[in-house]
């Protein structure tokens, strides 16, 4: 009998239409498949067949997440699924974010094995790649027959429950978990190959890319702090009382820019952190212990700093995207500069 | 300089009443073996047995592996300084024993590790499961401290591989491999259009059960300096390492230096291949910063394009590793590293004690931290009593069935970090 | 002697102390590493290798670490050499069995021997 493949799409991929119709609801239809289904199915042969497609807008998923991922994975339960397949979603963000949460929600909950597949930098790769399996395709659906090629033989390699290889035997982005492989050549030949590479020019892939840190080379020292003017930047979540921008508590998508010139001191009145990390009642009874606005009016009265600049920008750190955060800094640091500030006082918690 | 290495193909080992060399069949003879190893008082007994390729045999607690070779032609004799005298090696012609190896055994400390199966799962992790073994187990005298136990076990496993060796002298090898490495200026006239390579190979160096030895000097008391391939291959380099059995180089590997071996295959075409710079790993700052400062500067002064770095061990020598391949980057020399992992029994840990974004290319040789079981053989050469003790072992690695279930670092050569192996971790 | 030492091992204490200055502690591997830490927080140098030896810290239950006499500014190379040891030490975790004195004695010998083998390069060195 062939085994049973579950398959998620989103509005897109189902011809049903673009921006215009990403509210559309999530539906099953069984015993179809459609638009790369059709591919999978022709790679799947007699092997594996679609019992089913869920169809789902991305915005409407995105809207009703949690909702939607319960439903997917009732759908995929009663169709008794040996595999579940989502996207391919390319360079799409909230259809890889979709593919890569029903993906991981129904590994999770139902124990079924699951598998999506996308672009490297979609931004469902790094949420979602330690909890399900995401193969690599090209940025766009132009490389629907190469992702394909990959996806289908890992699938069916899922659905049989055989074991599972490296990341790149089986094409699939690292988990960060290493698993060890035989190489076709030995070390020191892999050596030799990569050096002739590297000296080439050419791309080279290394087998253990070192821990990133993405490092920042600190400015030369202020020379005279009594004239400076010193800014003070917080991913410790700060807010003035009631959060007026509603910055999230985690996985933050702004950054706020709040005016300080009227205060000497942060009390439990007039700010709060919008932090969900860690225990707020410290930072909340005393907002001076994440943002030191406090101790930063004494010495600018002492004739120690310059000044204490007017404006502070805050954001929440808690598991934000390092993207985002990059972001973030970029277009605030353009109105530091501007703002004649000399140094940045970055506080966390 | 250069060498030709004729290889003597041996087809099967047994032990009889007199050593000799027919149709690629070595008989070996146990007195006389015997006697060569008992030669040091501080020994009192050694068993001499053969384990083959697929035979159910678990040889453990291994020391070292040694190819036997025998110098044919040319200046000095094998392994310089320590069983041969002093002189200069690497040119003329040296013939190898292919497809056999001496292996010792002994448990010099409490811990002592290192296994080699025959068959099974761990045969597919080891090296040298592939070759005949002639396994001496050396027993020391009573109260024999440890380090004049790994210098007497080190010591006689050389000499019986020389003994071996010396077998072959009059045997014509069933293939011929020349390696010639030009001076600097004659490889600059030869080749003055490739790309200039050196290999960094970075030699344990620690201190007691942790060292290596070149031309019978001490690698920690040397700076680094530069060798001729040619001359790791008459034996120039050999291993008093005993710690750390997957990821140390035994004195085979050094004899048959895989880096070299491989670079030698580009020399002439793709690349110029100068030389070995050799430097070690001590454990004392300074001599880190000393020594990692030298193989920059000589890197730089050969004029090399790029270089291969490796690193014996785990930790320590990490940091030397780091020092290493930054210092020689800043030069604007290119590397490309050789290291294993140690990222838990799950992978998901750190892999390395040291690491830096200059180390942008490397090559791995797996996680040693992995976990096999290695079925139950009929035939132990040694003992098992230390299965127990062994690193990447635990209280329960040696089940009541015989098997051990442990970290493939116990396994003799598994996370080769001189590339001599296929395994390797993404 | 322009260095000290910090170490939990007997033998390294008995063989070592009278003609070196030897701060024992009494406890783990990790208690050694957190001890040469602080110092070098306070300014005193890192000398030799915190993970000296191809054993692994979830094997030994021995360490001794050579630190500098002198203080100074704080040496940051010393504080993340030590970090990232400590570090890669609680990787490893816990000591896994019961050893024997035999193998106890041995792991002691072992880590005297690295020890002395950086004592030696300090002696034999230019004072930094």
């Amino acid at each position: 009998m062939a085994l049973r493949v579950v398959h998620y799409i989103n509005q897109f991929y189902a011809n049903i239409g673009g921006e215009e119709k990403a509210d559309y609801p999530a539906e099953l239809r069984v015993g179809e498949f459609v638009g790369p289904g059709m591919a999978l199915k022709q790679a799947f042969g007699e092997e594996a067949e679609i019992v089913a497609t869920i169809v789902c807008g991305d915005s409407f998923f995105a809207e009703n997440m949690d909702e939607t991922t319960a439903k997917v994975v009732a759908w995929v339960k009663e169709q008794n699924a040996d595999v579940f397949v989502a996207g391919p979603a390319f360079n799409a963000g909230r259809y890889g974010l979709a593919c890569g949460a029903v993906a991981a929600a129904v590994k999770e909950q139902l124990g079924v094995p699951s598998v999506t597949a996308m672009y490297s930098e979609n931004p469902g790769v790094d949420m979602y790649k330690a909890n399900t399996y995401i193969v690599p395709t090209k940025n766009s659906a132009a490389g629907m027959r190469d992702a394909v090629k990959k996806l289908a033989p890992l699938a069916l390699k899922l659905a049989k429950g055989e074991k599972i290889g490296a990341s790149c035997e089986d094409n699939y982005f690292n988990q960060g978990v290493r698993v060890n492989f035989f190489e076709q050549e030995r070390g020191a030949k892999r050596a030799v190959d990569m050096l002739l590479k590297k000296i080439a020019g050419k791309p080279f892939e290394t087998e253990y890319p070192m821990p990133s840190f993405d490092r920042v080379a600190p400015n030369k020292a202020v020379k005279d702090m009594s004239k400076a003017t010193i800014a003070l930047v917080t991913s410790g979540g700060i807010v003035p009382k009631t959060n007026p921008d509603h910055i999230e508590a985690s996985n933050a998508s702004k950054y706020g820019e709040y005016d300080i010139s009227m205060f000497n001191d942060l009390t439990k009145d007039s700010h709060e952190t919008a932090h969900g990390g860690y225990d707020p009642v410290y930072a909340n009874d005393d907002p001076d212990r994440v943002l030191p606005v406090d101790v930063l009016r004494d010495m600018e009265r002492e004739g120690v700093i310059g000044k204490l600049h007017n404006k502070f920008y805050t954001t929440v750190g808690n598991g934000t995207a390092v993207a985002s955060a990059k972001k973030f800094a970029e277009e605030f640091s353009k109105k530091l500069i501007a703002d004649g500030v000399t140094a940045v006082i970055l506080t966390s918690t | 300089m250069k060498l030709e290495l004729g290889f003597i193909k041996i087809e099967d080992v047994v032990l009889g009443s007199e050593s000799k060399i027919v149709d690629g069949v070595l008989t070996v003879d146990c007195e006389a073996v015997k006697k060569l190893v008992l030669e040091n008082d501080k020994i009192k007994d050694v068993q001499i047995d053969v384990a083959k390729p697929g035979e159910s045999t678990r040889i453990t607690p291994v020391k070292d592996v040694i190819q036997p070779r025998v110098k044919v032609e040319g200046p000095g004799g094998i392994f310089p300084g320590v069983i041969a005298p002093v002189d200069t090696v690497g040119s003329g012609k040296t013939y190898a024993l292919e497809g056999m190896a001496v292996v010792t055994a002994g448990k010099i400390v409490g811990f002592q590790e290192g296994i080699i199966d025959m068959s099974g799962e761990g045969a597919k992790y080891c090296p040298f499961s592939k070759l005949i073994n002639l396994v001496l187990v050396i027993e020391p005298i009573e109260g024999l401290k440890q380090h004049d136990y790994e210098e007497a076990v080190r010591i006689a496993g050389l000499k019986v591989a020389c003994y071996i060796g010396e077998l072959a002298r009059t045997l014509t090898p069933y293939r011929t491999k020349a390696y010639e490495t030009p001076t600097l200026t004659e490889g600059l006239k030869l080749y003055p259009d490739l790309p200039r390579v050196a290999y960094v190979k970075m030699l344990q160096s620690q201190g007691l059960l942790h060292d290596t030895y070149v031309y019978g000097v001490d690698a920690k008391k040397t700076l680094s300096t530069f060798i001729y391939p040619t001359e790791l291959f008459d034996g120039a380099i050999l291993s008093g390492n005993c710690v750390s059995a997957c990821d140390k180089n035994p004195t085979i590997v050094h004899e048959n230096d895989p880096v070299s071996t491989e670079l030698f295959e580009q020399h002439g075409k793709t690349i110029n291949f100068v030389g070995v710079i050799i430097t070690n790993e001590n454990v004392y700052l300074a001599d880190k910063k000393r020594s990692s400062d030298w193989s920059a500067k000589m890197a730089e002064y050969f004029g090399v394009d790029a270089v291969v770095i490796t690193e014996e061990g785990f930790g320590n020598p990490d940091t030397d590793l780091m020092m290493n391949c930054t210092k020689i980057e800043a030069k604007g020399i290119k590397t490309v590293l050789v290291t294993d992992e140690y990222c838990g029994q799950d992978g998901k840990s750190q892999s390395l004690a040291d690491s830096n974004p200059a180390a942008d290319a490397c090559v791995t040789a797996g996680n040693a931290n992995q976990v096999v079981v290695l079925p139950a053989m009929d035939k132990v050469i040694g003992t098992l009593d230390y299965v127990n003790k062994i690193a990447g072992g635990n209280e329960n690695s040696l089940r009541p069935d015989g098997s051990i279930e442990a970290e493939i670092q116990v396994i003799t050569g598994a996370t080769s970090e001189v590339g001599y192996g296929l395994l390797s971790a993404r | 002697m322009k260095y000290f030492l910090i170490s939990n091992n007997p033998l390294a204490r008995d063989t070592l102390s009278a003609e070196h200055e030897l701060v024992f502690v009494d406890g783990s591997f990790l208690d050694v590493l957190y001890e040469a830490r602080d110092r070098c927080h306070i300014g005193h140098m890192l000398l030799s290798h915190p993970l000296s030896g191809s054993v692994k810290p979830n094997e030994t239950l021995y360490k001794t670490v050579m630190i500098s006499k002198k203080t100074g500014p704080t040496d940051l190379d010393s504080v993340l050499l030590l970090e990232k040891a400590i570090e890669t030490a609680k990787k490893f975790g816990r000591v896994r069995r019961n050893w024997q004195q035999r193998e106890l004695d041995d792991f002691q010998v072992v880590d005297l021997t690295l020890i002395q083998s950086a004592i030696e390069s300090c002696n034999e060195s230019y004072e930094t």
